[in-house]
C-alpha cells in the first residue's frame, strides 16, 4: 500500500519497496539499487544464491507496471561494481522499459557514463527539477528541497517490555528527503529522528508514518 | 602399578628405553609408571590417548619414544654407520595455543642437547616470522611444534605430500580442548590426509580428564580404523587433592544480587596474594581481567611492578614476558583469563583464585591444578563469587570435586563448512581427485555419515557456487581440470583462501598501536565504533586516548585521565554442564534444610533466601517455580528450571513461541544459568501455561524449529559457518575494508538463503548446529520431562525477587513476536507520543 504525501506542493507516493513516485510529473525515483553486487561477490568466490539477482529485476518490472512512469530517475549507486554479466540483464530490462531513464551518479557508479549513454540512459551529476534538487549524496541547498539516497536510512523503534525494531525508512527533513535503498542484499544505517524530522517506515508491504 | 615388561620390543629398543631411564635419573627424577607405559606402547607401534593433567610430565612421556624411534628408524644408532639421518619432518606436535609451544619446544630441546642427538626442533605458528617460515620451507626441522591452523596452511602449499613423507608421529596435545570445537574437526581432516601421506604414522592424543575419554580416542583415531584397533588408552592416574575455599562476604546485605565483577571482595584477595609466592587470578572475560588489574593497582599501588595481566588480546611479546616472569618468580600476582588455562607449567604458582563461576568442573579442575606443583601438596583454589547466587555454584563445585563429576566434550558432526574449507585448501595446493579423498573423509568421525549425494552437493558448490549452471553466472573458485582434478588456479582466490583459513571466527579485530608504531594488542571493531577522538579507555592495563582509526589500525596515546571505558569482547558466554546443573539444583534445594546440613556458602546466603521467601518461594525437588511481577519496564514472567544457560535459551524460545500461538504477543527473552524471563508489554496469565500444557515434550522439535525462525540463534551460527566455509571473505589483514560490509551483513546473507536457497547445506547446518550444540536438544527433553513430574508453582510478586534479579537486568536478549509488524509499530509510536 502506497503512502500519499505532499512535498514542495507536489503529490508524492511512497511505495513499500522504497520507491518514490511524483504524480504531477509521472516520475519514479529509485535509489541505491546496487545491481551487480551479487554477481560481483560470486565472481570472487562467494556463493550467494543466484536467484537473488533476479529479485531486483522482478521488482523493477513490477514498479514500472504499477506506475507506468514517464521517467525513471535512479538516485545513484545503480550499479555496484565494475561491468559483469548482470549488466546484460540490466540492458535487457532497459530495452523492455518504455520510460525515459536517467541516472544521477553515485559513488558506487564506477562504470563509464558512456556505457550508460550507449544503452539509452541519461547520465547526470545532479538535477534541478521544479522545487527539487536531485542528487545521490545528501546536499544542503537553500532554494530547493533535496531528494537523495546514499545513506540507506533506517530507524530504531523502542516499546515497553524492552522491545525494539529496526526498519528501513523514508527520512524527511524540512528541506530534504532521503530515500531508502531499493536493492535486495543491501544494508542500512540507523538515523535518529529530530524534532522536525518525519519518518515513514517500510513494514511488510506498508508504508507507515511515525 | 608396574608396566608390563613385554618382549615385543627389539633389543635395540630396550637399550633406548634404558637411555631414557638413565636421563631421568641424571635429572634426579624417576619416571612415572604412565610415562614408561607410554614409551613402550609407542615403541610397539601403537596409537593411543594419554590421559594426563598439566604438569605431570606428559611431554616427556611422548617426546622420548618419538625421538628414540626417529633415530632408530633412520639408522643413526647403527654403530657402524652413525650417519646423520636423512633430513626432513619426522614428528609433529599439535598444540591448541601458541603460548604453549615454547614449553614443548624447551623440553624437546633439553633431551636433544643432553643426549647430543642430531635432530632439530622448530615452531611454526601464526607468530612465526615470514623469514623463519621460508627457512622451514627449504628445510623442515625433524620435530615441528605447530597449531591445527598452521598445519592446514602446510597442506595448502605446493608439493605438500613431500613434506610429510617421512613423518612418523603426530601428537595432538590438549585434545579435550580441541575435540569440542571445529578445530577438532580440522584435526580429524588433517589426520585423515596424513595417514595416507606418511607410512607408519603413529597418532597420539593427550587429554585432561573429561567424561567421555573413550569417545575422545575414537574421534582422534577414526571410528573402526586400523589405527583405532591398534591403540591404547593410558591414564596417568595422578591423584591430586583439590581444596576449594569460598571467599564469603562479611555482610550479605551489601552483597549484590547481580554483578559480574566481584570487586566488592577485592580487599579480601590482598592478604591471599601477599601470603603466597605467586597467585593467578582467573577471570571469565578479558574486560573483567582489565578492570580487576586496574582496580587492584588503584587501591594497592605497592603492587606496581609485581603484578601483570595476561589475556588473548594482548600482544605476544607481553604475554611471553609475563609467562617468563611467572617462571622466574618475579611476579606476585597475574590477573588472567582462560589464556593461561592450558599447558604451561608454572611451578612457582602457589595459589589460584577463581573470580566468578567457572561454569564447568573440568575447567575448574584445570585451573585449580595450576597451583601446588610440589608432590603431595594439595591444589588450593579460592572461589570469589561475583553475585549472591554464585555462592550456590561454589557449594556445588565442592560436591563436583568429591564426585569427580567431569563433563563430556561433544564432538561436531557433519560440519560442511569445515569440509568445504579443507577441500578448498587441497585445491589451492596440489589439487585433489574426489575419488581419492572421499574414502579419507568418510573414515573420520565427523563425516562418517556423509552420503554420496551430500558429497556431490559439496563438490558442485565448490565449482558452480550452486547446484546448477546458469548462463550469466561468473562464479569462480575451484575448477575441474580435464583429468578430473579439482584445482584453484586463480592466484587471488588462493591468496584470499589462505588468509581466511581457520575455524575460530571472532568479530573483526582491529590492532591497537601507538602513534609512534608500537603494537599493544587487538580489540573488536564494534568497541572502536563507539569511540570518539579524545575518548580514553583502559586496555592492556594502560589508559589510552583514542586518536583516530587508520585502516584496520587504532591509533592511541597514553593518557593520565581516569576512565571507566573498558573494551569488552563478545562471545564466550559459557553454560553450566548437565552434571553441574544437577549439583546446583541439589545445593539450592538444601536451602530448605536445617543449618547443620548446609554448606557454609548456603548458610551465608540466608539473608538472600529470606528475601526470596518474602516474595516467593525457594523451590524444592518437587517444585517448578514461576514468578510474575510488573515494573516500569513491563510485565516480567520468570521461570526457574536451573538447567544451565543453553537449555534455558531453548526453553524460553519454545515457551514464548507456544504462547504466541494463542494470541498476538511480543516477548523479549533473557536467560542465565538459573532460569529465564519472558518480558512483554502485556501480562500473560501463567495459569494458562499449566492449563494448556505448554511445557509438554509433544511436538517439541517442530515447535522449536519454528521458534528458531524468529530468533537470532541460527543466524549467529550461520555467521561463523559462512566465514569458515569461505562463503564470505573477511578481508585482508590490515586492509579488510572492501568486503567488510559483507561480513557485518552476514545477516543479509542469511535472509537471502532463507528466501532463495533454503535447502543449501550450509544454511541447514546453521539450524542443526543450533539444535545440537546450542540448545542441547537431548538435555532440553530431559528437562521438560523432569518439569512434567514437578508441581508448577505460580507466585505473583510485588517486586523483583533475588532469584529474578540477575536475569531481568541482563541486556543481551532474544526477541519473539507473533504480532503484526504494523500493530507493533503503532503501539510503539503511541508510546512515543504518550511521553
Amino acid at each position: 500500500m502506497n503512502h500519499r504525501i505532499q512535498i514542495g506542493g507536489q503529490q508524492m507516493l511512497m511505495h513499500p519497496s522504497g520507491a518514490l513516485f511524483w504524480e504531477e510529473r509521472s516520475l519514479l525515483m529509485l535509489s541505491d539499487v546496487h545491481l551487480g553486487k551479487i554477481s560481483h561477490f560470486r565472481k570472487f568466490g562467494a556463493a550467494i544464491p543466484t536467484q537473488a539477482v533476479q529479485e531486483n529485476f522482478i521488482l523493477l518490472r513490477r514498479l514500472v507496471e504499477e506506475f507506468q512512469p514517464f521517467q525513471i530517475v535512479f538516485l545513484g549507486d545503480l550499479f555496484h561494481s565494475s561491468l559483469n554479466k548482470e549488466w546484460d540483464l540490466f540492458e535487457h530490462w532497459v530495452q523492455a522499459t518504455p520510460s525515459e531513464l536517467i541516472l544521477v551518479a553515485g559513488n558506487h557508479d564506477i562504470i563509464s557514463p558512456l556505457r550508460f549513454e550507449k544503452i539509452g540512459l541519461h547520465y547526470v551529476e545532479d538535477w534541478e527539477l521544479g522545487p527539487f534538487y536531485l542528487s545521490h549524496h545528501p546536499t544542503d541547498t537553500s532554494e530547493h528541497i533535496n531528494i537523495c539516497g546514499h545513506i540507506h536510512p533506517a530507524i530504531v523503534l523502542r516499546g515497553s517490555g524492552r522491545q525494539s525494531l529496526r526498519l528501513p525508512c523514508f527520512f524527511l527533513k524540512p528541506k530534504q528527503l532521503i530515500l531508502p535503498a531499493l536493492g535486495a542484499f543491501t544494508g542500512s544505517h540507523s538515523l535518529k529522528q529530530g524534532p522536525k524530522d518525519r519518518v515513514f517506515v517500510l513494514a511488510e508491504g506498508e508504508v507507515i508514518a511515525l | 602399578m608396574n608396566p608390563k615388561t613385554s618382549s615385543t620390543l627389539l633389543p635395540q629398543q630396550e637399550v633406548l628405553l634404558q637411555k631414557a631411564e638413565d636421563w631421568f635419573s641424571d635429572q634426579g627424577w624417576k619416571p612415572f609408571p604412565f610415562q614408561k607405559e607410554t614409551w613402550r606402547a609407542y615403541m610397539e607401534g601403537k596409537h593411543g590417548l594419554l590421559n594426563a593433567p598439566t604438569g605431570s610430565g606428559k611431554t616427556y612421556a611422548l617426546w622420548f619414544p618419538i625421538l628414540m624411534e626417529c633415530l632408530r628408524v633412520s639408522g643413526y644408532l647403527d654403530e657402524k654407520k652413525k650417519t646423520r639421518p636423512k633430513r626432513g619432518l619426522r614428528a609433529i606436535w599439535i598444540t591448541p595455543l601458541r603460548a604453549l609451544s615454547q614449553e614443548i619446544f624447551q623440553s624437546a630441546q633439553r633431551i636433544i642437547q643432553d643426549l647430543d642427538l642430531p635432530l632439530s626442533v622448530g615452531i611454526r605458528t601464526g607468530d612465526t616470522s615470514t623469514k623463519e617460515r621460508s627457512r622451514q620451507k627449504r628445510q623442515m626441522p625433524e620435530l615441528l611444534i605447530t597449531t591445527p591452523e598452521s598445519l592446514h596452511l602446510l597442506l595448502s602449499s605446493k608439493n605438500y605430500p613431500k613434506t610429510f613423507a617421512l613423518c612418523q608421529a603426530v601428537v595432538v596435545d590438549e585434545w579435550h580442548e580441541l575435540m569440542g570445537s571445529k578445530r577438532g574437526v580440522q584435526m580429524e581432516l588433517a589426520l585423515s590426509r596424513l595417514k595416507t601421506l606418511s607410512e607408519n604414522l603413529r597418532i597420539w592424543g593427550i587429554s585432561a580428564t573429561i567424561g567421555n575419554l573413550d569417545l575422545a580416542r575414537e574421534v582422534l583415531l577414526g571410528p573402526g580404523s586400523p589405527a583405532f584397533e591398534n591403540s591404547v588408552m593410558i591414564r596417568a592416574d595422578i591423584q591430586k587433592r583439590i581444596e576449594v575455599k569460598s571467599l564469603l562476604p562479611k555482610t550479605m546485605e551489601t552483597f549484590p544480587w547481580r554483578g559480574h565483577l566481584g570487586l566488592h571482595l577485592l580487599d579480601d584477595v590482598i592478604p591471599i596474594i601477599k601470603s603466597s609466592k605467586t597467585t593467578l587470578l582467573f577471570t571469565n572475560t578479558r574486560s573483567q581481567c582489565e578492570i580487576w588489574f586496574q582496580k587492584i593497582l588503584e587501591r594497592y599501588p605497592e603492587f606496581a611492578g609485581e603484578m601483570a595481566m595476561h589475556h588473548g588480546s594482548i600482544n605476544k611479546e607481553t604475554r611471553l614476558w609475563v609467562e617468563q616472569a611467572i617462571r622466574n618468580e618475579s611476579l606476585k600476582a597475574v590477573v588472567c583469563t582462560s589464556s593461561l588455562d592450558l599447558g604451561v607449567d608454572f611451578a612457582p604458582v602457589e595459589t589460584v583464585i577463581q573470580i566468578g563461576g567457572p561454569k564447568g568442573v573440568a575447567r575448574f579442575f584445570q585451573r585449580a591444578g595450576r597451583s601446588g606443583h610440589r608432590p603431595g601438596q594439595p591444589s588450593v583454589i579460592y572461589f570469589l563469587p561475583t553475585h549472591a547466587l554464585e555462592l550456590v555454584e561454589a557449594s556445588a563445585l565442592h560436591k563436583a570435586i568429591e564426585k569427580k563429576a567431569v563433563e563430556d566434550r561433544m564432538p561436531y558432526l557433519m560440519s560442511y563448512d569445515v569440509l568445504l574449507q579443507y577441500l578448498t585448501t587441497l585445491a589451492v595446493s596440489d589439487g585433489f581427485y574426489p575419488k581419492e579423498i572421499w574414502p579419507e573423509i568418510r573414515s573420520t568421525f565427523c563425516y562418517q555419515g556423509l552420503d554420496e549425494d551430500q558429497w556431490q552437493w559439496l563438490l558442485n558448490f565448490m565449482v558452480l557456487g550452486s547446484q546448477s549452471l546458469r548462463s550469466y553466472d561468473e562464479y569462480r573458485k575451484v575448477e575441474v581440470e580435464e583429468d578430473g582434478r579439482f584445482k584453484v588456479n586463480n592466484k587471488g582466490i588462493a591468496m584470499r583462501h589462505r588468509f581466511q583459513m581457520g575455524t575460530i571466527v571472532g568479530d573483526a579485530n582491529l590492532s591497537v598501536h601507538y602513534q609512534s608504531g608500537g603494537y599493544i594488542g587487538s580489540i573488536e571493531e564494534w568497541f572502536v565504533s563507539g569511540l570518539n577522538p579524545g575518548d580514553v579507555f583502559t586496555f592492556a592495563g594502560r589508559n589510552l586516548e583514542f586518536i583516530r582509526l587508520r585502516g584496520m589500525k587504532v591509533q592511541v596515546r597514553n593518557s593520565k585521565k581516569r576512565t571507566s571505558k573498558v573494551p569488552s569482547w563478545m562471545g564466550g558466554r559459557l553454560t553450566l554442564s548437565a552434571q553441574m546443573s544437577q549439583l546446583l539444583r541439589e545445593e539450592l534445594y538444601s536451602a530448605r534444610l536445617s543449618k547443620a546440613e548446609q554448606s557454609p556458602e548456603i548458610q551465608a546466603l540466608d539473608p538472600v533466601f529470606e528475601q526470596q521467601r518474602k516474595e516467593s518461594i525457594i523451590p524444592s525437588t518437587d517444585h517448578f517455580l514461576m514468578e510474575y511481577f510488573e515494573t516500569r519496564e513491563g510485565h516480567h514472567h520468570l521461570f526457574y528450571p536451573f538447567e544451565g544457560r543453553f537449555v534455558h535459551e531453548a526453553l524460553a524460545s519454545l515457551l514464548a513461541y507456544r504462547i504466541s500461538l494463542m494470541r498476538p504477543v511480543s516477548f523479549s527473552l533473557a536467560f542465565n544459568d538459573y532460569g529465564f524471563e519472558l518480558l512483554s508489554d502485556q501480562p500473560v496469565d501463567l495459569q494458562e501455561i499449566i492449563d494448556n500444557n505448554l511445557l509438554t515434550t509433544d511436538h517439541m522439535l517442530e515447535d522449536l524449529q519454528n521458534s528458531l525462525n524468529s530468533t537470532e540463534m541460527a543466524r549467529r551460527k550461520f555467521r561463523d559457518i559462512a566465514v569458515i566455509s569461505g562463503l564470505v571473505f573477511t578481508g585482508y589483514p590490515e586492509k579488510g575494508i572492501k568486503m567488510k560490509h559483507l561480513q557485518s551483513s552476514s545477516q543479509l546473507l542469511f535472509d537471502v538463503f532463507k528466501d532463495y536457497e533454503a535447502d543449501n547445506l550450509l544454511y541447514t547446518q546453521a539450524y542443526r548446529e543450533t539444535f545440537e550444540h546450542q540448545l542441547e536438544e537431548g538435555r532440553l527433553r530431559l528437562a521438560l520431562k523432569r518439569i512434567g513430574r514437578q508441581e508448577l508453582v505460580i507466585r505473583n510478586c510485588s517486586q523483583a525477587t533475588p532469584f529474578s534479579f540477575p536475569i531481568i537486568t541482563d541486556r543481551l536478549r532474544e526477541k519473539m513476536s507473533s504480532e503484526k509488524l504494523a500493530d507493533r509499530i503503532r503501539k510503539m509510536t503511541k508510546k512515543l507520543q504518550g511521553r
